[in-house]
């Protein structure tokens, strides 16, 4: 069991940056280019904790303190959603709603670093963040409620449990219920259509430009952050949604089937992301409402057909 | 038509006119020039290719300012000039032109002469650091000076009202691009108000075109606007070589087409994909980067640099290309074609790339035409406006091509233009590399000696559009002035018509849509 814990805690910081990486690799190929190595984020990551940090004199504590903050909560979050088993359900952290408002607090301090050195840029990102935050909000909110209301619970770990058991046939309201999850995902985890990971363009940046500020050990805490939170979605759409080969009981012998399958699971989501950024151009910001509100309202169907 | 009939249709009767090469001058008196000009613009449709000053007051004891008119198809240009005798005051010709604005800024600036009726007399190019009363193209500045510093403050027009704020940009950027400031007037992410403010690389160009020996004037010319280094360079020699009469080999007039066209297709093929990826769409922009490499690659095998500098001599071109390597070239030619025309039908099939592009950045045809719009964005616009063609040169009334148009001018029709474009290039390309004479020689014995007191004027077509060098010489045969003018000077002061009420994360598209020099604007 404490092994068990162990792994839980330290999966998603672990293999975050791989993850990501493999996002990049895969694009890489898909425009024809080689790419840098799948282990490079691992490698950026401990050259910019061995760097040297400046920081903006105006920059007040919440600057200082935000990156440790937001790095936490991704740490309390990967241990407090379903990964491999569901065996930890009552952990009180995993209730639907306090993961959906940890989610928010990232969020709110990372707006809130972004607007405190009263960069330019810094601002526009807060404000494009809290745009589109406030819009993503509901989506992914109701799309896991349709889920709640399928299992009879709001705890993530039951809910993983019940849906893995539930016939073929009252599966299709959670594939629209995905739908909206997707959608989300994208929104919150700053992928294309939404917002471009991989753009320095300072006048197009949503999650960029709040982090503009950063270097050093404070950026590498912010971009792992980034990672864990990607990664954190990616297994609430995998382990929610499609949480077969879930391991159920304590059993140490499970783990390793769970696991592996859990990862094939991430992998087949992170090639859907990095298909979509590779065929896909950006959308308009005045565009981008629209897509949320498709979001909201697929959730929304979900949960009618359920009821 | 014939000289004398240009004359009689487009100079009033009276005035002494001057024919040297493909250049008719007159002198006009100082009042009559607003008349004269407003008629050459509007009555007759000419087309204003630049005004400039000439500082003389060591040789004959005044100042004169040109005004460069061309007259389509014809490749001849009027070019009337008033002198200013002991004055250092002009009408200005902008009240009814506007597109003259620029240039008359930029005599007040440089040589502190003030157009007299002018709506905004700023300094343009020349920081705030730089004394208001040091005028650095007259010959008593010494170009080794360096003038003390001042510090004025710049002042930025300014919207005012609930909501609105100013986001400054630059001039240093994220990425690695040339230097520039712009100031927007935002409400929300809606664009209320963009000015650019450049000048950042202002680096003494047509100043050091007077100083440099001949040899350095070409290199000089070729480091303008580094990316247009063939075209830039090839306007610069044919100013020269109308100055001192030298008429270049058949063959280097061939092999000056096609360098020219590769210059075109590795930009253009560069900004197609730069503007996708700007659209965030990866998939363009990476495999345009890839084929744009191709044709570097090429030219740094034809000519040894990557930029086709070195190249351009006055009376013909220092590199040859074998009939080995032409076939080798014509084949690769075909194969980036191929390989291009794919690219761009996946892109074009992607609904979500084409509805980033189309509305985007869309100016006005009026606005535009007033500015003086040329280049991409003007035939963008629709206007036939092409030096290729207008004032053809080297060997381009030999081949049959035609000019890429749109109408809508937003960012897809300067996507779309560049495209077309390329595909005329090609065509271009191969008429030129089976048509190409077999004669040896590439460069004209005639020693270059410069007619005195006279005139040369120089256009091409640069991938963003025409170039103009003007080259102006003393009473000993000797250049007193090269007036330069990149076709961003006239494009950059569209940009912030285009901009007005689209949001601000869609400026970096538009912007390279238009993909404008600053170093070309800023010389």
């Amino acid at each position: 069991m404490s092994i068990i814990f162990i792994l839980q805690v330290i999966l998603v910081p672990a293999i975050s940056p791989l993850c990501i990486g493999i996002v990049k690799k895969i694009k890489a190929k898909l425009q024809n280019r080689t790419g840098a190595s799948i282990f490079q984020p691992y490698k950026d990551l401990w050259k910019l904790f061995h760097k040297d940090e400046v920081i903006s004199e105006d920059a007040s504590w919440i600057f200082k303190f935000a990156p440790y903050l937001i790095f936490s909560v991704t740490i309390i979050l990967g241990a407090s959603i379903p990964l491999f088993s569901t065996i930890f359900s009552d952990n009180l952290l995993s209730d639907l709603l306090v993961v959906v408002y940890f989610i928010a607090l990232l969020t709110f301090f990372l707006a809130l670093a972004g607007i405190d050195v009263g960069s330019a840029f810094g601002g526009l990102g807060s404000s494009r963040e809290m745009t589109l935050a406030a819009l993503t909000e509901g989506g992914l909110i109701f799309s896991m409620l349709a889920l709640a209301f399928s299992a009879k619970s709001t705890n993530l770990f039951t809910i993983a449990a019940t849906i893995s058991s539930l016939s073929f046939f009252s599966f299709a309201p959670i594939i629209l219920a995905f739908g909206a999850f997707v959608i989300t995902m994208l929104a919150e985890t700053s992928r294309f259509p939404f917002d471009n990971p991989a753009t320095h363009l300072e006048l197009t940046m949503i999650h960029e430009a709040m982090i503009l500020e950063y270097s050093g050990k404070r950026l590498a805490l912010i971009e792992w952050a980034a990672a864990n939170k990607f990664l954190i979605f990616l297994a609430l759409g995998a382990n929610l949604f499609f949480p077969w080969g879930i391991s159920l009981s304590a059993n140490l012998a499970d783990v390793p089937l769970a696991l592996i399958l859990f990862l094939v699971k991430i992998l087949i989501l992170s090639i859907f992301v990095a298909v979509l950024e590779s065929s896909i151009a950006k959308f308009r910001f005045f565009r981008l409402p629209d897509l949320l509100f498709t979001s909201f309202i697929l959730s929304i169907i979900a949960i009618c057909l359920i009821i | 038509m014939k000289k004398t009939n240009i004359i009689k249709t487009y100079i009033p009767d009276g005035l002494e006119t001057k024919i040297e090469g493909n250049i008719i001058s007159y002198c006009v008196d100082v009042c009559n020039i607003v008349q004269i000009c407003n008629k050459l613009y509007f009555t007759h449709n000419l087309q204003l290719k630049t005004i400039t000053a000439v500082d003389e007051r060591n040789d004959g004891g005044w100042f004169r300012i040109l005004y460069v008119f061309g007259v389509l198809k014809e490749n001849i240009f009027l070019v009337p000039y008033i002198i200013l005798d002991n004055k250092e005051e002009f009408p200005s010709i902008t009240k009814d032109i506007h597109e003259a604005s620029g240039y008359e800024r930029k005599i007040k600036t440089f040589f502190g002469l003030s157009p007299v009726g002018h709506p905004s007399i700023q300094k343009i190019l020349l920081h705030e650091n730089w004394p208001d009363t040091v005028f650095p193209l007259r010959k008593d500045f010494n170009w080794q000076t360096k003038p003390e510093e001042v510090h004025e403050s710049y002042e930025s027009q300014k919207v005012e009202g609930e909501g609105i704020y100013e986001i400054p940009v630059g001039p240093v950027h994220a990425g690695i691009i040339e230097p520039g400031h712009f100031r927007f007037s935002v409400a929300g992410e809606k664009i209320i108000l963009l000015k650019p403010k450049l000048g950042y690389k202002h680096k003494g160009s047509e100043k050091l075109f007077e100083i440099l020996s001949m040899e350095d004037k070409v290199r000089l010319s070729e480091r303008i606007s580094g990316d247009t280094s063939f075209t830039h360079s090839l306007a610069f020699c044919q100013a020269i070589e109308s100055l001192s009469d030298i008429e270049i080999p058949e063959r280097a007039k061939y092999l000056r087409v096609i360098f020219s066209e590769l210059e075109r297709l590795a930009n253009h093929i560069n900004d197609i994909g730069f503007i996708m990826l700007d659209a965030g769409y990866n998939f363009g922009g990476s495999n345009c980067a890839r084929l744009r490499e191709v044709v570097m690659q090429w030219n740094e095998r034809l000519t040894g640099s990557r930029f086709l500098r070195g190249v351009n001599n006055i009376g013909g071109v220092t590199r040859d290309i074998g009939s080995k390597t032409a076939s080798e070239l014509l084949d690769a030619l075909g194969k980036i074609h191929q390989d291009l025309n794919e690219v761009i039908e996946v892109s074009q099939s992607s609904s979500s790339l084409i509805n980033r592009l189309s509305g985007t950045g869309k100016i006005d045809r009026q606005i535009a035409m007033d500015h003086g719009v040329i280049g991409v964005a003007g035939r963008a616009l629709g206007l036939v406006r092409d030096a290729r063609i207008d004032y053809n040169y080297a060997a381009y009334n030999k081949l049959k091509f035609n000019i890429a148009l749109e109408k809508n001018g937003d960012v897809l029709a300067r996507w779309k233009i560049r495209i077309k474009e390329i595909h005329s290039s090609m065509l271009i390309l191969e008429q030129v590399i089976q048509g190409i004479p077999p004669d040896k020689k590439l460069k004209s014995d005639k020693k270059v000696i410069l007619k005195k007191n006279s005139l040369g004027i120089g256009i091409t077509e640069g991938w963003r559009g025409d170039i103009v060098y003007l080259v102006v010489t003393n009473s000993s045969g000797h250049v007193n002035r090269v007036d330069v003018r990149d076709p961003s000077f006239i494009n950059w002061t569209i940009l912030e018509h285009s901009i007005i009420n689209e949001i601000i994360p869609d400026f970096p598209l538009i912007n390279k849509s238009f993909n404008l020099s600053y170093s070309g604007n800023d010389l």
